[in-house]
C-alpha cells in the first residue's frame, strides 16, 4: 500500500521529555556507557554544563515523527542530523522538553525527503535533519 | 595528536556477528518511547536506529587502536547518517566493520569520520552508517 506526501505537507508535531532515568535507560539498551552521559563530573571534564542527552537517542526519539506519520518504519530508508547543540538534562523530576517540527520538503521518485527541526528553549539541537521515505 | 591524514582509509576488521534478537529489540524501542507494532510481536523488525547499537561496536576498534589513543570518555558526537537497504529484523546475525573515512584537526581535538558498514553473516547489505567524532586529546599529549 503506498502513501501520499506533497511538497510542503506538514507532519504532526511531537514533545519529548527528556530526565536522566531517559538516559540510562538508553545507556542499557545501546550499550553506549559514555560517562558524559551519567557523570556531572565527566561531562565538565569535556566543558559541557551537565550531563547531556546521547545525541542517538534525541536522534532515535525524533524520527518517531516520521513512522507515526508514514506508519511502517521499513519506509525510512535514509535519515542523518548533525548535532549541534548538546540536550543538557537536569537531575529533577521534570527534565527538559524537545520539540519536534517536520515537513516535506521533497518528493522524487516515489521517494519523499523529510526536514525534521528539533528545538531546545527554541535552540535547534539538530541540524540538517533528514529522511527519506519510501512512499511506495 | 596521535592521529594524521596517514590513518585516512585505515580499515579495522569486521566485529563478531551480533544476534538481533525481540527482546533487544523490544527493550531498545521502550528506551526510546516508541511504542510502533512493528517493533512487536513474533517477527518484528528493529527501530532504524537500532542499526547505531550495531555500528557502535565496530567503533570499539578505533577506541582499542594503540596508535590514535583515542578515548570514549573523550568523544563528542557531531554527526550521524544512516542509509538502509532494508531494516533489521529478529534473527538477523549481523557484522559491522568500519573504516576512517576522514580527520579535520582542531588544535587538540580533531574530527575523525567512521563510516561503518552493517551486513548479515550471508553478506546481505543491511546499512551504512557514517559518524563523525569529535575526539579531544589531553593536554600533555597534544
Amino acid at each position: 500500500m503506498s502513501i501520499t506526501a506533497e511538497v510542503g505537507a506538514e507532519l504532526p508535531p511531537l514533545t519529548l521529555t527528556f530526565t536522566r532515568e531517559h538516559l540510562v535507560r538508553y545507556a542499557g539498551a545501546s550499550g553506549d556507557f559514555n560517562p558524559i552521559h551519567w557523570s556531572d563530573r565527566s561531562a565538565a571534564r569535556l566543558g559541557l554544563p551537565s550531563v547531556i542527552a546521547h545525541g542517538m537517542l534525541t536522534m532515535a526519539r525524533a524520527l518517531r515523527i516520521v513512522t507515526d506519520w508514514c506508519g511502517d518504519p521499513s519506509r525510512v530508508r535514509a535519515y542523518g542530523v548533525r548535532f549541534t547543540k548538546p540536550v543538557p538534562v537536569p537531575d529533577d523530576d521534570e527534565g527538559v522538553e524537545v520539540t519536534v517540527t517536520a515537513s516535506v520538503t521533497a518528493v522524487a521518485d516515489g521517494v519523499a525527503t523529510v526536514a525534521i527541526t528539533a528545538t531546545l528553549g527554541g535552540v535547534k539541537v539538530l541540524g540538517s535533519a533528514n529522511a527519506e521515505v519510501r512512499l511506495d | 595528536m596521535p592521529i594524521s591524514d596517514a590513518q585516512v582509509g585505515r580499515a579495522y576488521p569486521a566485529t563478531a556477528p551480533y544476534l538481533v534478537s525481540r527482546e533487544k529489540i523490544a527493550e531498545f524501542a521502550d528506551a526510546v518511547g516508541d511504542a510502533n507494532p512493528a517493533y512487536r510481536g513474533s517477527a518484528p523488525i528493529a527501530p532504524p536506529t537500532f542499526a547505531a547499537v550495531l555500528a557502535a561496536r565496530a567503533w570499539d576498534g578505533l577506541f582499542a587502536d594503540p596508535e590514535l589513543d583515542m578515548k570514549l570518555a573523550q568523544t563528542i558526537h557531531a554527526d550521524q547518517s544512516f542509509r538502509w537497504t532494508r531494516p533489521l529484523r529478529a534473527g538477523d546475525e549481523v557484522t559491522a566493520t568500519l573504516r576512517i573515512d576522514k580527520l579535520r584537526a582542531r588544535g587538540a581535538s580533531a574530527f575523525v569520520t567512521v563510516a561503518v558498514t552493517l551486513a548479515t553473516t550471508d553478506s546481505e547489505a543491511i546499512c551504512e552508517a557514517v559518524s563523525t567524532l569529535l575526539h579531544t586529546w589531553p593536554k600533555e599529549d597534544a
